[in-house]
């Protein structure tokens, strides 16, 4: 659950309480004001009756019948007087009882006050009732309306939270997005603060960017490192590889040492192939190339296709050209070059011989794919999982591979934002599939 | 013809030299800037081996000079480890001849400098006889007598190669890398140059015998002249 909507639901809750328990209270309130009230009218209009009472009247009163009882014509009151034989509850305090009174089949709650007197060496009980309807119907229009202020501001104050919480929480959101979701290098990280009053997310967002600091000045270090050390190692492979070279050429060398200096030579040159990889790796990392040349994907075939012919006659593979787009992209010729090259090389260095590479394209709305299918060895699950990771090899026999061509061949994607598939099954062959996002 | 090694690798610059000077070149070396700046002023050299990283400055700087200096026509081949692209442009901007990267083959080192002497001075001749074969490198052919022989731009490579560094033997590798670029990583096995050496040597023998061309077991190949 957002932050926003719980904080809009804690607010609606406690607005919910705080109305309610006054909308009790108020009730309560009034209920106990008009009960005393009503309470203090019946005592007045019992002592003014007492004290107008004749013995004519109470003969009048009760001439009829044994029991008085008059009311009005909206039965808002009711008065009731009656003879009793027992006289011990004269001067008894008047009692006050709500009760349900029938009067003429209509049935209404009545304030009732209940009192002994005598009169003439008789006793009587009065009972004089007010409805409580009115008291009643006050109370029901009152939670009524406390009941429309309630939904009322419920719905507003949800609404008018949402908005402000949304207004509040936007720049949160905003550091989220810009400083760490839209982040794939933090060596190009905005620094920027993100435009906020609130402090704690002035305080998130400087605490990122510290971080991110931190983290880009580590991984530039590392970065530097290597590339400082495989520079610093391109100078002693330089004095050996020219060394060897003098080597061989010197009289009366025999051919046992013609053949140590020769395997040396192609030690000294997988050294300087793993060095210059990582050199290269370490270089597109650094965005030390430019994305600037316009590429044309069949032309860069068809040179690599060229450049690499002979390797793919001396294994007598067949190589299909398929390719029906006349795709270009904006990038670097060089790298795209070396990331193609190398991959239709693993597609000859892993095929059969007499085998066959396809390559073929296609292109929807949003990009533009190619693939370079082999007939070859093929990969299984575990190896193309490890295709990417450095220093992999897939063939154990095969002393000759660096273990880096496909590392290259990542960073190359990764600088130019192509993702990579990789399809295989063992005896079969293999798919690489590239994809060029075109917008 | 004259060449100036400036070179802060003691070692790197003895090699260079041992190889340069059995091609009858004269050699003279500077290991450090300031060095290099009075021998630079004082003589003319056909060739300048020029690396850029040395302990007292930057090796462009040098290269700026040198183009100041009136009527100076020395060839300058620039040797960097640094490897950037940007040391590339720099140098041909600064009006280097030519730039390798370390580690370098000296038979590639070789085969660039002629180059540049063809290109500059027009002077060396252009045809080479190689015993009864004659290889013109203006035309990129090569004849036998008066017929010429039909060559791949392969073929036609490693001949030229092989014979601009004859009496050598020339490693495989250093022929891939000539011929093919030198490509990451793809240049790992280079058994397909003997391919096209067969097919070199097929074509050559129609005409004469071959002895002189001669294979180093599992190393590479000689032309001896």
């Amino acid at each position: 659950m957002k932050l926003q909507h719980k904080l809009a639901l804690y607010n609606t809750f406690t607005k919910i309480a705080v109305i309610a328990i006054l909308g009790v209270l108020i009730i309560a309130f009034i209920d106990r004001i008009s009960t005393s009230n009503l309470q203090q009218r019946l005592i007045d209009k019992r002592n003014k009756l007492v004290s107008h009472l004749s013995d004519e009247e109470i003969e009048e009163l009760l001439n009829k019948q044994s029991t008085f009882t008059d009311y009005n014509i909206l039965k808002e009151e009711y008065i009731e007087l009656n003879e009793v034989s027992d006289n011990a509850s004269v001067n008894t305090a008047p009692v006050f009882t709500k009760e349900k009174r029938k009067i003429e089949d209509e049935t209404q709650d009545y304030l009732v006050l209940a009192n002994y007197f005598s009169y003439g060496g008789k006793t009587y009980r009065l009972e004089i009732g007010e409805t409580m309807l009115a008291l009643d119907r006050l109370e029901n229009t009152i939670m009524f309306y406390t009941l429309i202020i309630l939904l009322a501001s419920v719905i507003l104050t949800l609404a008018a939270d949402l908005a402000f919480t949304r207004f509040l929480l936007a720049p949160f959101y905003r550091i989220i997005d810009q400083k760490l979701n839209k982040v794939d290098d933090p060596i190009h990280f905005n620094y920027d603060y993100a435009h906020t009053t609130t402090d704690d997310f002035r305080l998130l967002d400087s605490s990122i960017n510290k971080l991110m600091q931190r983290i880009s000045d580590q991984l530039l270090n590392q970065k530097q490192f290597i590339t400082n050390v495989s520079h610093e190692l391109l100078t002693p492979i330089s004095i050996l590889r020219t060394r060897l070279e003098n080597l061989l050429n010197q009289p009366d060398i025999s051919e046992e040492n013609l053949n140590k200096i020769s395997a040396s030579l192609r030690t000294l040159n997988r050294l300087k192939a793993i060095t210059n990889s990582l050199l290269l790796i370490s270089k597109i990392e650094n965005q030390q190339f430019n994305k600037t040349d316009r590429v044309s994907m069949p032309a860069l075939i068809a040179d690599i296709y060229e450049e690499l012919e002979d390797r793919i006659a001396s294994r007598n593979i067949t190589f299909e050209n398929r390719l029906q787009h006349n795709f270009g992209l904006t990038g670097n010729q060089a790298l795209l070059h070396t990331l193609c090259i190398n991959l239709i090389n693993n597609a000859i260095k892993y095929n059969k011989d007499n085998g066959k590479i396809i390559i073929s394209d296609n292109l929807t709305n949003h990009s533009y794919q190619l693939y370079i299918t082999d007939k070859g060895i093929g990969m299984d699950n575990r190896q193309i999982e490890q295709a990417f990771n450095r220093f992999a090899k897939f063939n154990a026999t095969d002393t000759e591979s660096y273990g880096l061509g496909l590392a290259i061949v990542q960073s190359i994607a990764a600088f130019h934002d192509i993702s990579i598939s990789i399809s295989s099954e063992i005896g079969q062959g293999t798919r690489i599939g590239l994809e060029f996002k075109t917008h | 013809m004259n060449v100036l090694i400036i070179e802060d690798e003691k070692s790197l610059g003895l090699e260079i030299a041992e190889y340069l000077a059995k091609e009858g070149f004269i050699i003279d070396m500077a290991r450090r800037k300031k060095s290099a700046e009075e021998k630079l002023f004082i003589n003319n050299y056909d060739f300048i081996l020029l690396d850029l990283g040395l302990p007292d400055g930057d090796g462009l700087d040098l290269l700026k000079q040198l183009k100041e200096l009136p009527n100076r026509d020395d060839a300058v081949i620039v040797l960097t480890a640094r490897g950037a692209l940007d040391d590339r442009i720099n140098g041909l901007e600064a009006g280097a001849d030519d730039y390798l990267p370390k580690p370098f083959a000296l038979s590639e080192l070789l085969a660039r400098m002629h180059a540049i002497t063809r290109r500059k001075h027009k002077l060396e001749k252009n045809e080479f006889k190689v015993h009864d074969f004659t290889l013109n490198i203006q035309n990129r052919t090569v004849s036998f007598g008066r017929e010429r022989i039909n060559l791949t731009k392969k073929e036609f490579e490693i001949f030229n190669y092989l014979v601009l560094n004859k009496n050598r033997v020339i490693p495989r590798l250093n022929i891939t890398e000539h011929v093919w670029g030198d490509i990451l990583e793809v240049n790992s096995d280079s058994n397909f140059v003997d391919v096209h050496v067969k097919n070199l040597r097929k074509k050559l023998a129609q005409h004469a015998p071959i002895d002189w061309f001669e294979t180093v077991r599992s190393i590479g190949y000689r032309i001896n002249i």
